[in-house]
């Protein structure tokens, strides 16, 4: 309902009727609204309806100094913030020609992991919970919660971290951490199996989202689905393999793919790259004692720092799909123009709209999440 | 947040209805159903909260997935304004006794949007705020710690900052035609509801709710139409 314009309308007679999901509580985790006509239980068409959590980023960061952005761009996509601040780096790195030492990127990329697995266990969860089972969102979240508590531990805090800068990471990471992290990874490791048996295998979950929300490779490549959504498809691109940033081409992994495009093939490929992640982690852990080093260049003094004249256009893979940021500098000590080109967007407007048409009332909500869109950052 | 004190509800003479209202408020400090606005980032620490780590439910603690029914609204994070529009639907949907928290910093002073152009800044100029829970964003436990001072308030006979909605309802209708333009106007009648709760005060009625009356066009009953006719006429 419209506080606007909420006055009774009287239509013609008619078996359509229409239907809000949310903002209040819609399949997505946020606020964000999506109107369907339903005839019966078929949606006869939707209606994507965001807007909620617009915060104005891009102009908000015109007006700040290049490093207080950093604080900023993490809350454009609250479950998988990472990426966002090492996005925002690199582009800056990429205009300023800054060097980055190389114990910062393995360290840039053991944090873009875990986040990437803290993120996809809270999808699992909820996808669940979408489908009426509510015990795997309660594992999800408590299992996220052990890599949040590794992020406190490297940063201060448990969801934003602002632990990436330009020129490296804030600091190097504690006494004894990767020993820990490593046994967090053995017990996730061990925790698959029984996720198995809870979710992946359970025939209430299979048969609820097997065959449901299709996509197949040619529209999905049209409507711009990327990152996990598009290897549902059975193209297996990643902007880590095929584009690679940091450290990632030394790194040993596998894209896994699925062919059928559908709710199913969304989760099972998010399950196996949580293994990915895990093998990436573990790579990253032997490593790290080898790479000295300082963690961070040497930049300008932060507060007067007038990043030279270029601009860039740099992507990294989130665990929502690819990520870009467009940095615009003229020079000054703000940043002249600053776009985020989110996966969201997409997924959470065309391509939703588009699936959930014909589909079936009850199959929306599970849409909406297998497509794992981040409404903060569709709206920004 | 205490502007305007409210007093601690009278106490009534009979020693039996005082028992009864202590034991009221005991039951509901120990039964609070919250609704979740999901207004922004702050919702993220509220599933950890929920669920199995930090669990609120062994304080009673649900949440609701209706305003009806729900006595809570939590407020996590900033709120935009074409969100802040929904949560004044959604709160003065809610039944009394009913409570606002805000968490997060941006509730309460704007954060880290300060400058932003689309976000309403202080929240408790549009609603009567409870509990604020500062931080950016705060912590599951800060989250908890700030449910269980509302549940001491509440079984104090403090926490009736609702009324304070109806009692100065102009003030607050005066910063929503602020933000949303003098045409704003929401299905609930709060001055007929004052008056039903005898909770009409000076405040209640004044500028602002003048010229709300002035363009109000009076709710239109639904016309719901049967199966048949549909089959009818089509
Ligand atoms: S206070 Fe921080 S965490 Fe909370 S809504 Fe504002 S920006 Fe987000």
């Amino acid at each position: 309902m419209r506080p606007e314009n909420y006055q009774a309308q009287s239509h013609p007679p008619s078996h359509e009727y229409e239907l809000n999901f949310g903002p209040n509580h819609p399949g997505i985790e946020g606020n964000y609204a999506l109107q369907v006509r339903l005839h019966g239980d078929t949606v006869v068409s939707a209606h994507a309806d965001g807007g909620y959590l617009h915060r104005g980023f891009e102009k908000l960061m015109e007006g700040r100094l290049w490093i207080q952005n950093i604080a900023l761009v993490p809350r454009i996509c609250v479950p998988d913030p990472v990426p966002m601040e090492v996005c925002y780096s690199l582009a800056i790195e990429d205009i300023s020609g800054l060097q980055v030492p190389e114990r910062a990127k393995w360290l840039r990329v053991l944090q873009l992991e875990l986040s990437r697995i803290a993120a996809h266990l809270f999808y699992f969860g909820g996808h669940a919970a979408t489908t009426g089972m509510y015990s795997p969102s309660f594992w999800g979240v408590a299992d996220r919660d052990l890599i949040l508590d590794r992020f406190e531990e490297l940063s201060g805090g448990r969801v934003y971290h602002i632990f990436n800068i330009p020129g490296g990471v804030r600091r190097d990471i504690p006494e004894g951490f990767l020993g820990r992290v490593s046994a967090l990874l053995d017990y996730l490791e061990a925790r698959l199996p029984e996720y198995d048996d809870l979710l992946f295998r359970n025939q209430v979950f299979v048969r609820r989202s097997k065959g449901v929300g299709v996509i197949d490779q040619q529209q999905a490549l049209a409507w711009g689905v990327t990152g996990p959504n598009l290897r549902a498809t059975g193209l297996g691109f990643d902007v880590r393999r095929d584009d690679p940033y940091l450290i990632y081409n030394q790194l040993d992994f596998e894209i896994p793919t699925e062919d059928s495009g559908c709710c199913w093939a969304r989760t099972l490929v998010r399950r196996s790259e949580l293994q990915q992640s895990i093998r990436i982690c573990r790579q990253v852990i032997a490593a790290l004692p080898d790479i000295g080093g300082p963690v961070r260049a040497p930049i300008p003094n932060p507060l007067a720092w007038n990043v030279p004249v270029g601009e860039s256009y740099t992507r990294v893979e989130s665990s929502k799909g690819e990520l870009a940021y467009y940095v615009l500098s003229t020079g000054g000590e703000k940043p002249y123009r600053v776009h985020v080109r989110g996966p969201s967007a997409m997924h959470a407007v065309q391509v939703l709209e588009k699936m959930v048409t014909g589909g079936r009332l009850e199959d929306v909500a599970q849409i909406m999440f297998s497509l794992d869109a981040c409404p903060p950052e569709v709206d920004r | 947040m205490n502007d305007f004190p409210l007093p601690v509800r009278a106490e009534r003479s009979n020693p039996l209805a005082r028992v009864f209202d202590e034991l009221i408020d005991f039951c509901r400090a120990r039964s609070m159903f919250m609704l979740h606005y999901c207004t922004g980032c702050g919702a993220i620490e509220l599933p950890p909260a929920m669920t199995s780590r930090f669990d609120m439910e062994r304080l009673g603690i649900q949440p609701m997935v209706t305003p009806r029914q729900a006595d809570i609204l939590l407020i996590t994070g900033y709120v935009s304004i074409k969100t802040l529009k929904r949560v004044i639907l959604t709160y003065e949907q809610m039944g009394s006794p009913k409570y606002v928290i805000g968490i997060c910093s941006c509730t309460v002073n704007g954060g880290m949007y300060w400058q932003s152009y689309a976000t309403a800044k202080k929240l408790n100029e549009y609603l009567p705020v409870d509990v604020y829970i500062a931080g950016c964003m705060p912590r599951p436990e800060a989250v908890i710690e700030g449910l269980r001072k509302l549940m001491g308030e509440i079984k104090a006979g403090r926490a009736n900052s609702w009324e304070r909605y109806f009692r100065e309802y102009d003030r607050y209708l005066a910063a929503q035609q602020n933000l949303f333009g003098p045409n704003w106007q929401t299905p609930t009648d709060i001055i007929g509801e004052a008056r039903d709760y005898q909770l009409y005060g000076p405040g209640t009625e004044g500028r602002h709710t003048e010229l709300l009356q002035q363009h109000q066009v009076p709710l239109q009953p639904l016309r719901m139409t049967l199966h048949s006719d549909v089959e009818k006429s089509s």
